[in-house]
């Protein structure tokens, strides 16, 4: 194991301080970030823990779900709110490693990760969460749409933090809905992820606020506008979700690996948004709304 | 190098590691726990699974640095007083130990398992032991282990309080 030091800061901004210096990155659950200098990435000079900064927090305010982005894991998937109010996230993070990664793992840390196929990302792109980070120049929040620039990549430059990942709270009549095809049933990564929220307008059968996000299927996990399109406002059927299904995968960009083939993950995008749909759709407007 | 004082096995333990160095090398090279094992290193296979302030993790990814004012359960510290821990009876009645390699890891996700969820289903029972390999036995007999443990855990409980509801 290549040496570093580690400095463990007790506030948000002695952390930011400290990540201003040239090799130091943040740790939180360490559970890709050590892995990677175990398999032989370069090892930064230090490891800033965040761990102890009070980035773990998980309340409810302004109308959003508020989650520190050092919460693991487990604690999110712990949440009366989560569970109550976000069924689409918490079959996301149900399937993220095992138990004990969850209990290590933060969803911080999987966003900043920006591998493709992070689970946790279709859900909060489907529920419109934004991305609270700090740096030396202050604070900014960004839509977790523009938060990835390639795999592994993101906007984060030198000294920056992200310390919050809001989730507005979905607006009444809403269904969500995630789907996975790994090749096992556990710890496994994603051949293609999809999440999908929508809700149903007030005559129960006319689509509305219409989201569709994948991944592992291009180099940042995506939105689908254009099936988005297709469904919104319009009076949903089970033809117009397939419809919506086709558009999506058009809007992937998938390559081939040790996985799946690209061409399998573009088959398998189809399947995969339609019963995403069917089952969002059902919990906007079928009889247990 | 900095010192690192926790809770093990319900001692109190002090030891001086680098910055560097994994939970499960202080636990097994400083501390001579060797119990806890290493499968993969990287958090994929259980082996080196221990209870940090009472949940599952995979000490093999856990910097010792971190652990500090913790209280870490090792397979050392399962069985109370000389008396085995039902899991670990279990275990061995139902011949779910071959090799045994990954019984140690194995023995701690179910324990945590049990402890947050008495009377699990098979299903919450497999998708609890998600995080732990074995080679040998195929799993079935893993199941059959702590299903019989938690049914064990569920009789004394009621012989030791027995005004508690049936089913409970």
């Amino acid at each position: 194991m290549k040496a570093f030091g580690y400095m463990a800061p007790r506030s948000i901004e002695e952390a930011v301080g400290l990540l201003g210096r040239e090799s130091a990155v943040p740790l939180a659950g360490g559970t890709d970030l050590l892995v990677a200098i175990k398999r032989g990435a370069p090892a930064p000079e230090w490891m800033v823990d965040i761990t102890g900064i009070g980035l773990d927090r998980i309340e409810e305010a302004d109308g959003a779900l508020c989650l520190g982005a050092a919460s693991t894991h487990a604690r999110i998937l712990a949440s009366d709110t989560v569970r109550s109010r976000f069924p689409a996230l918490m079959e996301a993070l149900t399937g993220i490693g095992s138990p004990q990664v969850r209990n290590l793992a933060t969803i911080g840390g999987n966003i900043c990760y920006a591998v493709p196929s992070a689970d946790s990302v279709p859900p909060l792109l489907a529920l419109g969460a934004e991305i609270e980070v700090i740096g030396p120049a202050g604070s900014r929040r960004w839509r977790l749409e523009e938060f990835f620039v390639g795999p592994r990549r993101t906007v984060l430059g030198p000294g920056e933090l992200v310390t919050e990942v809001r989730v507005p709270l979905p607006a009444p009549g809403t269904g969500t809905a995630f789907l996975k095809a790994g090749r096992r049933k556990a710890m496994s990564l994603a051949v293609v992820n999809v999440a999908v929220s929508m809700r149903a307008a007030a005559d129960n059968r006319t689509a509305d606020g219409v989201r569709i996000a994948l991944g592992a299927v291009a180099p940042t996990p995506l939105r689908a506008y254009s099936a988005e399109q297709l469904l919104q406002g319009r009076v949903f059927t089970a033809d117009l979700a397939e419809e919506a299904a086709m558009e999506a995968a058009k809007a992937t960009a998938p390559i081939s690996d040790l996985r799946a083939t690209a061409r399998y993950r573009y088959d398998l995008s189809k399947v995969l948004v339609k019963r995403a749909i069917m089952k969002a759709w059902e919990r906007a407007a079928g009889p247990g709304r | 190098m900095p010192d690192v004082a926790f809770v093990l096995n319900g001692q109190p333990v002090e030891v001086q590691i680098a910055p560097h160095a994994f939970l499960v090398d202080v636990l097994r090279d400083r501390l001579g726990q060797t119990g806890t094992k290493v499968g993969c290193g990287t958090g994929e296979c259980g082996a080196c699974t221990v209870l940090l302030d009472g949940r599952p993790v995979n000490s093999c990814l856990v910097l010792a640095v971190r652990v500090g004012g913790c209280r870490v359960v090792t397979i050392e510290g399962v069985a109370a007083d000389g008396e085995l821990h039902p899991l670990q009876r279990a275990f061995m009645d139902c011949g779910a130990v071959q090799c045994g390699y990954c019984t140690p890891g194995m023995i701690l996700s179910a324990k945590a398992l049990l402890d947050a969820c008495p009377a699990p289903s098979d299903v919450e029972i497999r998708e609890g032991m998600a995080g732990n390999l074995c080679r040998c036995t195929g799993y079935v007999k893993i199941v059959q282990a702590i299903r019989a443990a938690a049914d064990e855990l569920a009789r004394s409980s009621r012989t030791a309080f027995p005004g508690a509801r049936r089913g409970s």
